[in-house]
Protein backbone atom coordinates (compact mmCIF):
# COMPACT_ATOMS: atom_id res chain seq x y z
CA UNK A 1 0.00 0.00 0.00
CA UNK A 2 1.32 3.29 -0.88
CA UNK A 3 1.39 5.61 2.34
CA UNK A 4 3.05 8.77 -0.01
CA UNK A 5 2.29 9.57 -3.74
CA UNK A 6 3.69 12.74 -5.48
CA UNK A 7 2.87 13.16 -8.81
CA UNK A 8 5.18 16.18 -10.85
CA UNK A 9 5.76 18.19 -7.81
CA UNK A 10 7.80 21.10 -8.54
CA UNK A 11 8.59 24.00 -6.37
CA UNK A 12 9.73 27.16 -7.28
CA UNK A 13 10.87 30.03 -4.83
CA UNK A 14 9.88 33.43 -4.32
CA UNK A 15 13.24 34.73 -6.00
CA UNK A 16 12.77 32.37 -9.17
CA UNK A 17 15.06 29.75 -7.68
CA UNK A 18 13.72 25.93 -8.68
CA UNK A 19 13.72 24.18 -5.58
CA UNK A 20 12.27 20.78 -7.19
CA UNK A 21 11.40 19.96 -10.44
CA UNK A 22 8.59 17.70 -11.33
CA UNK A 23 9.32 14.92 -8.85
CA UNK A 24 7.38 11.69 -9.56
CA UNK A 25 7.78 9.12 -6.45
CA UNK A 26 5.57 6.15 -4.52
CA UNK A 27 6.41 5.21 -1.23
CA UNK A 28 4.83 2.41 0.38
CA UNK A 29 3.73 2.36 4.24
CA UNK A 30 6.75 0.81 6.44
CA UNK A 31 9.54 1.32 4.02
CA UNK A 32 12.93 2.88 5.37
CA UNK A 33 13.88 5.34 2.19
CA UNK A 34 17.24 7.40 2.55
CA UNK A 35 17.40 10.28 0.34
CA UNK A 36 20.78 11.35 -0.53
CA UNK A 37 22.37 14.24 -2.47
CA UNK A 38 24.55 17.57 -2.41
CA UNK A 39 24.13 20.26 -0.35
CA UNK A 40 21.37 22.14 -1.86
CA UNK A 41 19.69 19.40 -4.13
CA UNK A 42 16.11 19.35 -2.63
CA UNK A 43 15.70 17.09 0.19
CA UNK A 44 14.21 19.97 2.76
CA UNK A 45 12.18 21.49 0.27
CA UNK A 46 11.00 17.91 -0.54
CA UNK A 47 10.37 17.00 2.73
CA UNK A 48 8.62 20.53 3.34
CA UNK A 49 5.86 19.51 0.88
CA UNK A 50 4.91 15.91 2.81
CA UNK A 51 3.24 18.11 5.51
CA UNK A 52 2.57 21.26 3.87
CA UNK A 53 5.18 23.46 5.44
CA UNK A 54 5.67 24.63 1.53
CA UNK A 55 3.08 24.63 -1.35
CA UNK A 56 3.50 23.27 -4.52
CA UNK A 57 4.33 25.46 -7.72
CA UNK A 58 2.52 22.69 -9.32
CA UNK A 59 1.81 18.42 -8.56
CA UNK A 60 0.30 17.33 -5.56
CA UNK A 61 1.48 15.15 -2.38
CA UNK A 62 -0.76 12.39 -2.21
CA UNK A 63 -1.23 10.61 1.83
CA UNK A 64 -2.64 7.48 2.05
CA UNK A 65 -5.68 8.74 -0.72
CA UNK A 66 -5.88 12.15 0.76
CA UNK A 67 -4.06 15.53 -0.72
CA UNK A 68 -1.85 17.90 1.55
CA UNK A 69 -3.34 20.83 0.36
CA UNK A 70 -6.64 19.15 1.14
CA UNK A 71 -6.29 18.65 4.78
CA UNK A 72 -3.21 20.00 5.85
CA UNK A 73 -4.11 19.45 9.55
CA UNK A 74 -3.72 15.66 8.95
CA UNK A 75 -0.87 15.73 6.93
CA UNK A 76 0.97 17.59 10.02
CA UNK A 77 -0.57 14.82 12.10
CA UNK A 78 0.26 12.16 9.86
CA UNK A 79 3.66 13.09 8.73
CA UNK A 80 5.97 14.03 11.73
CA UNK A 81 9.35 15.77 10.90
CA UNK A 82 12.68 16.45 12.93
CA UNK A 83 14.61 19.33 11.89
CA UNK A 84 18.06 19.84 10.46
CA UNK A 85 18.49 22.44 13.02
CA UNK A 86 17.14 20.72 16.30
CA UNK A 87 17.85 23.73 18.79
CA UNK A 88 15.23 25.46 16.86
CA UNK A 89 12.71 23.10 17.20
CA UNK A 90 12.73 23.28 20.93
CA UNK A 91 9.57 24.88 21.69
CA UNK A 92 8.55 24.00 25.34
CA UNK A 93 10.30 24.97 28.38
CA UNK A 94 10.68 21.54 30.06
CA UNK A 95 11.01 18.21 28.26
CA UNK A 96 7.32 17.43 28.85
CA UNK A 97 6.54 20.65 28.26
CA UNK A 98 7.67 20.52 24.62
CA UNK A 99 6.75 16.75 24.00
CA UNK A 100 3.36 17.97 25.17
CA UNK A 101 2.72 20.53 22.90
CA UNK A 102 1.54 18.70 19.83
CA UNK A 103 -1.09 16.81 21.57
CA UNK A 104 -2.16 20.04 22.92
CA UNK A 105 -2.51 21.59 19.92
CA UNK A 106 -4.72 18.55 18.76
CA UNK A 107 -6.88 19.56 21.52
CA UNK A 108 -6.43 15.91 23.50
CA UNK A 109 -7.67 15.72 26.79
CA UNK A 110 -4.99 16.59 29.75
CA UNK A 111 -4.99 12.68 30.67
CA UNK A 112 -4.36 11.44 27.19
CA UNK A 113 -1.59 14.13 26.69
CA UNK A 114 0.13 12.75 30.22
CA UNK A 115 -0.55 9.38 28.77
CA UNK A 116 1.21 9.84 25.91
CA UNK A 117 3.90 12.35 26.71
CA UNK A 118 4.81 9.55 29.22
CA UNK A 119 5.17 6.78 26.37
CA UNK A 120 7.23 9.26 24.16
CA UNK A 121 9.35 9.92 26.32
CA UNK A 122 9.87 6.01 27.16
CA UNK A 123 10.18 5.07 23.46
CA UNK A 124 13.56 7.85 23.47
CA UNK A 125 14.60 7.15 26.92
CA UNK A 126 14.50 10.23 28.23
CA UNK A 127 11.83 10.28 30.81
CA UNK A 128 13.98 10.57 33.76
CA UNK A 129 14.75 14.17 32.49
CA UNK A 130 10.76 14.89 31.95
CA UNK A 131 11.69 18.49 34.08
CA UNK A 132 14.70 19.28 32.51
CA UNK A 133 15.05 22.87 30.52
CA UNK A 134 15.52 20.97 26.92
CA UNK A 135 18.70 23.45 26.08
CA UNK A 136 20.51 21.47 28.86
CA UNK A 137 20.54 18.34 27.10
CA UNK A 138 22.79 17.26 24.66
CA UNK A 139 22.78 16.90 21.07
CA UNK A 140 21.80 13.47 20.97
CA UNK A 141 19.42 14.03 23.82
CA UNK A 142 17.72 17.48 21.91
CA UNK A 143 17.38 14.87 18.98
CA UNK A 144 15.65 12.30 20.24
CA UNK A 145 13.46 15.04 22.76
CA UNK A 146 12.69 16.55 18.96
CA UNK A 147 11.76 12.48 18.24
CA UNK A 148 9.32 12.22 21.25
CA UNK A 149 7.58 15.33 19.97
CA UNK A 150 6.39 13.94 16.81
CA UNK A 151 5.60 10.38 18.19
CA UNK A 152 3.78 11.77 20.71
CA UNK A 153 1.38 13.45 18.27
CA UNK A 154 0.77 9.69 16.99
CA UNK A 155 2.33 10.48 13.54
CA UNK A 156 2.97 7.15 11.17
CA UNK A 157 5.14 8.63 8.94
CA UNK A 158 8.41 9.65 10.64
CA UNK A 159 10.78 12.18 8.29
CA UNK A 160 13.93 13.55 9.33
CA UNK A 161 16.31 15.59 7.95
CA UNK A 162 20.39 15.20 8.15
CA UNK A 163 19.69 13.65 11.94
CA UNK A 164 22.76 13.07 12.33
CA UNK A 165 24.87 16.46 12.17
CA UNK A 166 27.01 18.06 14.78
CA UNK A 167 26.41 14.84 17.02
CA UNK A 168 29.63 12.91 18.17
CA UNK A 169 29.49 8.88 17.82
CA UNK A 170 27.56 7.91 20.87
CA UNK A 171 24.88 10.83 19.83
CA UNK A 172 24.49 9.25 16.62
CA UNK A 173 24.19 6.01 18.09
CA UNK A 174 21.51 6.99 20.27
CA UNK A 175 19.56 8.59 17.37
CA UNK A 176 20.16 5.56 14.73
CA UNK A 177 18.96 2.96 17.57
CA UNK A 178 16.08 4.87 18.03
CA UNK A 179 15.31 5.46 13.93
CA UNK A 180 15.99 1.68 13.63
CA UNK A 181 13.79 0.78 16.28
CA UNK A 182 10.56 2.90 15.33
CA UNK A 183 10.95 1.38 11.61
CA UNK A 184 10.55 -2.34 13.74
CA UNK A 185 7.41 -0.70 15.25
CA UNK A 186 5.98 0.12 12.26
CA UNK A 187 6.72 3.22 11.27
CA UNK A 188 7.54 4.52 7.61
CA UNK A 189 11.13 6.27 7.77
CA UNK A 190 12.38 8.86 5.05
CA UNK A 191 15.87 10.35 6.18
CA UNK A 192 17.92 13.67 3.93
CA UNK A 193 21.61 12.81 4.28
CA UNK A 194 24.40 13.39 2.64
CA UNK A 195 26.30 10.92 4.81
CA UNK A 196 25.54 7.40 3.70
CA UNK A 197 27.76 5.84 5.96
CA UNK A 198 25.84 5.90 9.20
CA UNK A 199 22.66 4.65 8.11
CA UNK A 200 22.78 3.17 4.73
CA UNK A 201 22.65 -0.55 6.57
CA UNK A 202 19.20 -0.03 7.48
CA UNK A 203 18.11 1.52 4.48
CA UNK A 204 15.72 -0.32 2.27
CA UNK A 205 15.61 1.83 -0.59
CA UNK A 206 17.95 4.78 -1.47
CA UNK A 207 17.15 8.04 -3.46
CA UNK A 208 19.88 10.36 -5.29
CA UNK A 209 18.33 13.48 -6.14
CA UNK A 210 20.25 16.45 -8.05
CA UNK A 211 19.35 20.03 -8.63
CA UNK A 212 15.56 19.38 -7.59
CA UNK A 213 15.44 15.98 -9.76
CA UNK A 214 15.25 12.75 -8.35
CA UNK A 215 17.76 11.17 -10.60
CA UNK A 216 18.73 7.26 -9.51
CA UNK A 217 15.88 5.15 -7.21
CA UNK A 218 16.51 1.87 -5.86
CA UNK A 219 17.92 -1.12 -3.57
CA UNK A 220 21.01 0.11 -1.96
CA UNK A 221 22.81 -2.67 -3.25
CA UNK A 222 22.45 -1.74 -6.65
CA UNK A 223 23.05 1.55 -6.32
CA UNK A 224 25.44 2.68 -3.66
CA UNK A 225 28.54 1.82 -5.74
CA UNK A 226 27.17 5.20 -8.08
CA UNK A 227 26.72 7.43 -5.32
CA UNK A 228 30.01 9.84 -5.97
CA UNK A 229 29.01 10.12 -9.14
CA UNK A 230 25.82 12.44 -7.98
CA UNK A 231 28.38 13.87 -5.21
CA UNK A 232 28.28 11.67 -2.17
CA UNK A 233 30.69 10.04 -0.82
CA UNK A 234 30.32 6.34 -0.75
CA UNK A 235 30.54 4.11 2.48
CA UNK A 236 33.78 3.11 3.44
CA UNK A 237 33.12 -0.83 2.82
CA UNK A 238 31.94 -0.76 -0.48
CA UNK A 239 34.99 1.07 -1.13
CA UNK A 240 36.72 -1.95 -0.11
CA UNK A 241 34.38 -4.05 -2.17
CA UNK A 242 32.28 -5.33 1.05
CA UNK A 243 28.65 -4.78 2.39
CA UNK A 244 28.34 -1.82 4.67
CA UNK A 245 27.93 -2.27 8.37
CA UNK A 246 25.80 -1.05 10.86
CA UNK A 247 27.15 1.67 13.15
CA UNK A 248 24.99 -0.24 15.62
CA UNK A 249 27.36 -3.04 16.10
CA UNK B 1 25.46 25.87 27.77
CA UNK B 2 23.23 28.09 28.85
CA UNK B 3 22.87 28.58 32.72
CA UNK B 4 21.63 31.85 32.28
CA UNK B 5 19.97 33.46 35.55
CA UNK B 6 18.51 33.36 38.16
CA UNK B 7 15.29 34.34 37.50
CA UNK B 8 14.36 30.74 36.74
CA UNK B 9 12.82 27.64 38.22
CA UNK B 10 13.83 26.14 41.14
CA UNK B 11 12.42 22.67 41.65
CA UNK B 12 11.17 22.11 44.63
CA UNK B 13 8.25 21.13 46.41
CA UNK B 14 7.35 23.95 49.15
CA UNK B 15 4.32 25.42 50.02
CA UNK B 16 4.70 27.90 47.48
CA UNK B 17 5.49 25.71 45.14
CA UNK B 18 2.57 23.85 44.85
CA UNK B 19 0.34 27.43 45.83
CA UNK B 20 -2.62 27.81 42.75
CA UNK B 21 -0.26 30.05 40.42
CA UNK B 22 -3.42 32.37 40.29
CA UNK B 23 -3.34 32.93 43.53
CA UNK B 24 0.90 33.11 43.26
CA UNK B 25 0.24 35.88 41.02
CA UNK B 26 -2.25 38.23 42.75
CA UNK B 27 -0.73 37.92 45.80
CA UNK B 28 2.85 38.84 43.93
CA UNK B 29 1.07 41.96 42.37
CA UNK B 30 -0.32 43.09 45.75
CA UNK B 31 2.91 43.14 47.58
CA UNK B 32 4.43 44.71 44.76
CA UNK B 33 1.83 47.32 44.54
CA UNK B 34 2.19 47.57 48.71
CA UNK B 35 5.64 48.28 48.63
CA UNK B 36 5.59 51.01 46.60
CA UNK B 37 2.78 52.86 49.43
CA UNK B 38 4.90 52.01 52.16
CA UNK B 39 7.47 53.71 54.61
CA UNK B 40 10.75 52.13 56.11
CA UNK B 41 9.17 50.54 59.01
CA UNK B 42 6.59 48.58 56.57
CA UNK B 43 9.48 47.75 53.95
CA UNK B 44 11.64 46.31 56.84
CA UNK B 45 9.01 44.35 57.68
CA UNK B 46 8.50 43.08 54.39
CA UNK B 47 11.90 42.52 53.62
CA UNK B 48 11.84 40.47 56.94
CA UNK B 49 9.14 38.02 55.82
CA UNK B 50 10.34 38.43 51.92
CA UNK B 51 14.00 36.73 53.41
CA UNK B 52 12.27 34.40 54.93
CA UNK B 53 10.81 32.82 52.07
CA UNK B 54 13.79 32.99 50.18
CA UNK B 55 15.43 31.27 52.75
CA UNK B 56 12.42 28.76 53.17
CA UNK B 57 12.24 27.62 49.22
CA UNK B 58 16.05 27.44 49.56
CA UNK B 59 17.14 30.13 47.26
CA UNK B 60 20.95 29.48 46.68
CA UNK B 61 22.59 32.52 47.89
CA UNK B 62 25.47 32.79 45.53
CA UNK B 63 23.26 32.91 43.01
CA UNK B 64 21.49 35.63 44.52
CA UNK B 65 24.04 38.17 45.45
CA UNK B 66 25.62 37.14 41.52
CA UNK B 67 22.51 38.02 40.11
CA UNK B 68 21.98 40.92 42.06
CA UNK B 69 25.31 42.12 41.22
CA UNK B 70 24.20 44.17 38.09
CA UNK B 71 21.47 45.23 39.62
CA UNK B 72 22.58 47.21 42.56
CA UNK B 73 24.80 49.45 39.83
CA UNK B 74 20.99 50.71 38.72
CA UNK B 75 20.06 51.23 42.91
CA UNK B 76 23.26 52.89 43.01
CA UNK B 77 22.01 55.29 39.82
CA UNK B 78 19.05 55.29 41.37
CA UNK B 79 19.94 56.42 44.54
CA UNK B 80 22.16 59.15 43.26
CA UNK B 81 19.87 60.99 41.15
CA UNK B 82 17.06 60.74 43.91
CA UNK B 83 19.83 62.67 46.48
CA UNK B 84 20.61 64.87 43.71
CA UNK B 85 17.40 66.20 43.03
CA UNK B 86 15.77 67.01 45.97
CA UNK B 87 15.67 69.93 47.93
CA UNK B 88 15.98 70.18 51.42
CA UNK B 89 18.15 70.77 54.43
CA UNK B 90 21.68 70.52 53.16
CA UNK B 91 23.84 67.76 53.86
CA UNK B 92 26.73 68.10 51.88
CA UNK B 93 27.74 70.97 49.56
CA UNK B 94 30.33 69.76 46.57
CA UNK B 95 30.37 72.68 44.55
CA UNK B 96 27.35 73.83 42.72
CA UNK B 97 25.65 70.37 43.57
CA UNK B 98 23.93 70.16 47.25
CA UNK B 99 23.07 66.35 48.67
CA UNK B 100 19.89 67.03 51.04
CA UNK B 101 18.91 65.25 53.89
CA UNK B 102 15.51 64.04 52.13
CA UNK B 103 17.63 63.08 49.23
CA UNK B 104 19.34 60.62 50.95
CA UNK B 105 16.30 59.38 52.68
CA UNK B 106 13.91 59.40 49.40
CA UNK B 107 16.61 57.81 47.49
CA UNK B 108 17.40 55.01 50.05
CA UNK B 109 13.22 54.45 50.31
CA UNK B 110 12.99 54.21 46.77
CA UNK B 111 15.79 51.64 46.22
CA UNK B 112 14.51 49.62 49.34
CA UNK B 113 11.10 49.74 47.51
CA UNK B 114 12.67 48.18 44.25
CA UNK B 115 14.89 45.67 45.92
CA UNK B 116 11.75 44.37 47.85
CA UNK B 117 9.81 44.43 44.57
CA UNK B 118 12.99 42.00 42.41
CA UNK B 119 12.86 39.80 45.94
CA UNK B 120 9.19 39.46 45.39
CA UNK B 121 9.38 38.59 41.78
CA UNK B 122 12.45 36.23 42.21
CA UNK B 123 10.86 34.24 44.94
CA UNK B 124 7.45 33.93 42.27
CA UNK B 125 9.66 33.04 39.19
CA UNK B 126 11.87 30.55 41.62
CA UNK B 127 8.44 28.29 42.54
CA UNK B 128 6.51 28.73 39.75
CA UNK B 129 6.86 26.74 36.70
CA UNK B 130 6.91 28.30 33.22
CA UNK B 131 4.20 26.67 32.13
CA UNK B 132 1.73 27.08 34.56
CA UNK B 133 2.27 30.94 34.83
CA UNK B 134 0.98 30.77 31.43
CA UNK B 135 -2.05 29.17 32.51
CA UNK B 136 -2.90 31.66 35.15
CA UNK B 137 -1.90 34.77 33.06
CA UNK B 138 -4.39 33.29 30.22
CA UNK B 139 -6.79 32.63 33.26
CA UNK B 140 -7.06 36.21 34.55
CA UNK B 141 -7.02 37.72 30.81
CA UNK B 142 -9.79 35.73 29.94
CA UNK B 143 -12.36 38.32 31.27
CA UNK B 144 -10.62 41.29 29.22
CA UNK B 145 -12.51 41.91 26.27
CA UNK B 146 -10.41 42.65 23.23
CA UNK B 147 -7.38 40.28 24.32
CA UNK B 148 -6.99 37.28 22.93
CA UNK B 149 -5.67 35.25 25.74
CA UNK B 150 -4.36 32.44 24.14
CA UNK B 151 -2.09 34.35 22.21
CA UNK B 152 -0.84 36.16 25.17
CA UNK B 153 -0.07 32.85 26.80
CA UNK B 154 1.87 31.58 24.19
CA UNK B 155 3.59 35.02 23.62
CA UNK B 156 4.71 34.35 27.17
CA UNK B 157 5.80 31.08 27.01
CA UNK B 158 7.60 31.58 23.87
CA UNK B 159 9.20 34.51 25.44
CA UNK B 160 10.11 32.48 28.72
CA UNK B 161 11.87 29.70 26.31
CA UNK B 162 13.94 32.62 24.12
CA UNK B 163 15.42 34.19 26.78
CA UNK B 164 17.98 31.79 27.51
CA UNK B 165 18.77 31.62 23.27
CA UNK B 166 19.14 35.00 22.97
CA UNK B 167 21.21 35.40 26.19
CA UNK B 168 22.99 32.10 24.69
CA UNK B 169 23.46 33.75 21.41
CA UNK B 170 24.67 37.43 22.40
CA UNK B 171 27.53 35.57 24.18
CA UNK B 172 28.61 33.47 21.91
CA UNK B 173 29.48 36.73 19.38
CA UNK B 174 30.79 39.03 21.95
CA UNK B 175 33.25 36.07 22.54
CA UNK B 176 33.87 35.55 19.05
CA UNK B 177 34.34 39.02 18.44
CA UNK B 178 36.45 39.21 21.40
CA UNK B 179 38.64 36.67 19.93
CA UNK B 180 39.05 38.81 16.65
CA UNK B 181 40.26 42.25 18.75
CA UNK B 182 37.01 43.95 19.05
CA UNK B 183 38.30 44.96 22.26
CA UNK B 184 40.72 47.23 20.19
CA UNK B 185 37.94 49.58 19.18
CA UNK B 186 37.37 52.09 21.75
CA UNK B 187 34.15 53.92 20.48
CA UNK B 188 31.50 52.10 22.61
CA UNK B 189 28.54 52.73 19.36
CA UNK B 190 30.76 50.89 16.96
CA UNK B 191 30.87 48.07 19.35
CA UNK B 192 27.51 48.06 20.01
CA UNK B 193 26.76 48.06 16.34
CA UNK B 194 28.71 45.08 15.87
CA UNK B 195 27.10 42.75 18.62
CA UNK B 196 23.51 44.01 17.80
CA UNK B 197 23.34 43.38 14.37
CA UNK B 198 24.31 39.66 14.33
CA UNK B 199 22.32 38.90 17.24
CA UNK B 200 19.51 40.54 16.16
CA UNK B 201 19.72 38.86 12.67
CA UNK B 202 20.63 35.37 14.28
CA UNK B 203 17.15 35.90 16.63
CA UNK B 204 15.19 36.29 13.63
CA UNK B 205 16.78 33.36 11.71
CA UNK B 206 16.20 31.19 15.09
CA UNK B 207 12.62 32.41 15.53
CA UNK B 208 11.96 31.89 11.73
CA UNK B 209 12.53 28.27 12.12
CA UNK B 210 11.05 28.14 15.00
CA UNK B 211 7.65 28.74 13.41
CA UNK B 212 8.34 26.67 11.14
CA UNK B 213 8.63 24.14 13.57
CA UNK B 214 5.43 24.89 15.29
CA UNK B 215 3.76 24.88 12.34
CA UNK B 216 4.78 21.12 11.91
CA UNK B 217 3.32 20.60 14.98
CA UNK B 218 -0.30 21.03 13.91
CA UNK B 219 -0.11 24.74 16.26
CA UNK B 220 -3.46 26.41 16.78
CA UNK B 221 -4.25 29.04 19.37
CA UNK B 222 -7.19 26.92 20.30
CA UNK B 223 -5.62 24.25 22.40
CA UNK B 224 -6.05 22.55 25.58
CA UNK B 225 -4.80 24.04 28.25
CA UNK B 226 -3.50 23.17 32.18
CA UNK B 227 -6.09 22.91 34.62
CA UNK B 228 -5.58 25.16 37.83
CA UNK B 229 -7.12 23.89 40.99
CA UNK B 230 -7.61 25.62 44.15
CA UNK B 231 -7.57 24.28 47.75
CA UNK B 232 -7.85 25.95 51.03
CA UNK B 233 -4.09 26.72 51.67
CA UNK B 234 -4.44 28.81 48.36
CA UNK B 235 -6.99 31.08 49.66
CA UNK B 236 -5.24 31.06 53.63
CA UNK B 237 -2.32 32.62 51.66
CA UNK B 238 -4.04 35.20 49.70
CA UNK B 239 -5.92 36.09 52.99
CA UNK B 240 -2.68 36.29 55.00
CA UNK B 241 -0.87 38.32 52.32
CA UNK B 242 -4.18 40.73 51.95
CA UNK B 243 -3.59 41.12 55.57
CA UNK B 244 -0.31 42.51 55.88
CA UNK B 245 -0.30 44.49 52.91
CA UNK B 246 -3.19 46.32 54.37
CA UNK B 247 -1.14 46.37 57.75
CA UNK B 248 1.84 47.85 55.92
CA UNK B 249 -0.25 50.98 53.91
CA UNK B 250 -2.15 51.95 56.87
N1 LIG C 1 13.75 30.12 1.06
C1 LIG C 1 14.43 29.95 -0.09
N2 LIG C 1 14.45 30.91 -1.03
C2 LIG C 1 15.12 30.74 -2.18
N3 LIG C 1 15.82 29.63 -2.50
C3 LIG C 1 15.86 28.63 -1.60
C4 LIG C 1 15.17 28.73 -0.35
N4 LIG C 1 15.37 27.59 0.33
C5 LIG C 1 16.15 26.81 -0.45
N5 LIG C 1 16.44 27.42 -1.62
C6 LIG C 1 17.22 26.87 -2.74
O1 LIG C 1 16.61 25.67 -3.16
C7 LIG C 1 17.59 24.69 -3.45
C8 LIG C 1 17.31 23.42 -2.67
O2 LIG C 1 17.53 23.67 -1.29
P1 LIG C 1 17.30 22.60 -0.15
O3 LIG C 1 17.39 23.31 1.14
O4 LIG C 1 16.07 21.85 -0.44
O5 LIG C 1 18.56 21.65 -0.34
P2 LIG C 1 19.06 20.45 0.57
O6 LIG C 1 19.19 19.27 -0.32
O7 LIG C 1 18.19 20.31 1.76
O8 LIG C 1 20.50 20.93 0.98
P3 LIG C 1 21.30 20.72 2.36
O9 LIG C 1 22.02 19.44 2.23
O10 LIG C 1 22.25 21.87 2.38
O11 LIG C 1 20.32 20.78 3.47
C9 LIG C 1 18.92 25.31 -3.15
O12 LIG C 1 19.50 25.69 -4.38
C10 LIG C 1 18.62 26.51 -2.31
O13 LIG C 1 19.51 27.55 -2.59
MG1 LIG D 1 18.50 20.55 3.80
Amino acid sequence: MNIIEIKNLSHRFANGEIGIDDINLTIREGEFVVFAGMNGSGKTTLFRHLNGLLTPSGGSVILDGISVADDPKRARRMVGMVFQNADSQIVGETVYDDVAFGPENLGLEQAMIAQRVSEALHAVGLNAHADKRPHLLSGGEKRRLAIAGILAMGSRVLVFDEPFSNLDYPGICQVLKQIVSLHHAGHTILIATHDLEKVIFHAQRLIFMKDGNIIQDGAPDDNLKEAERFGVRTPCATHFGKEPISWLT
Amino acid sequence: MADVTAFSYLTGASALHKMDVRFKLASMILCSLTTVKTQFAGLFFLTLVLGIILLYIRFPLKTLIRELRYFSVLLLFVFIARSLSAPGLPFIKLGFVTVTYKGISDGALVCWRLLNIVFTGLIFVATTRPSTLKTAVEWWLKPVPFIPEQRVAVMISLMIRFMPVILEQARETADAQKARGVENRKNPFYRLKKIALPVLIRTFVTADELSVAMDARCYTEKRTSMKLTAGKNDWLILGGVILLCCLMVV
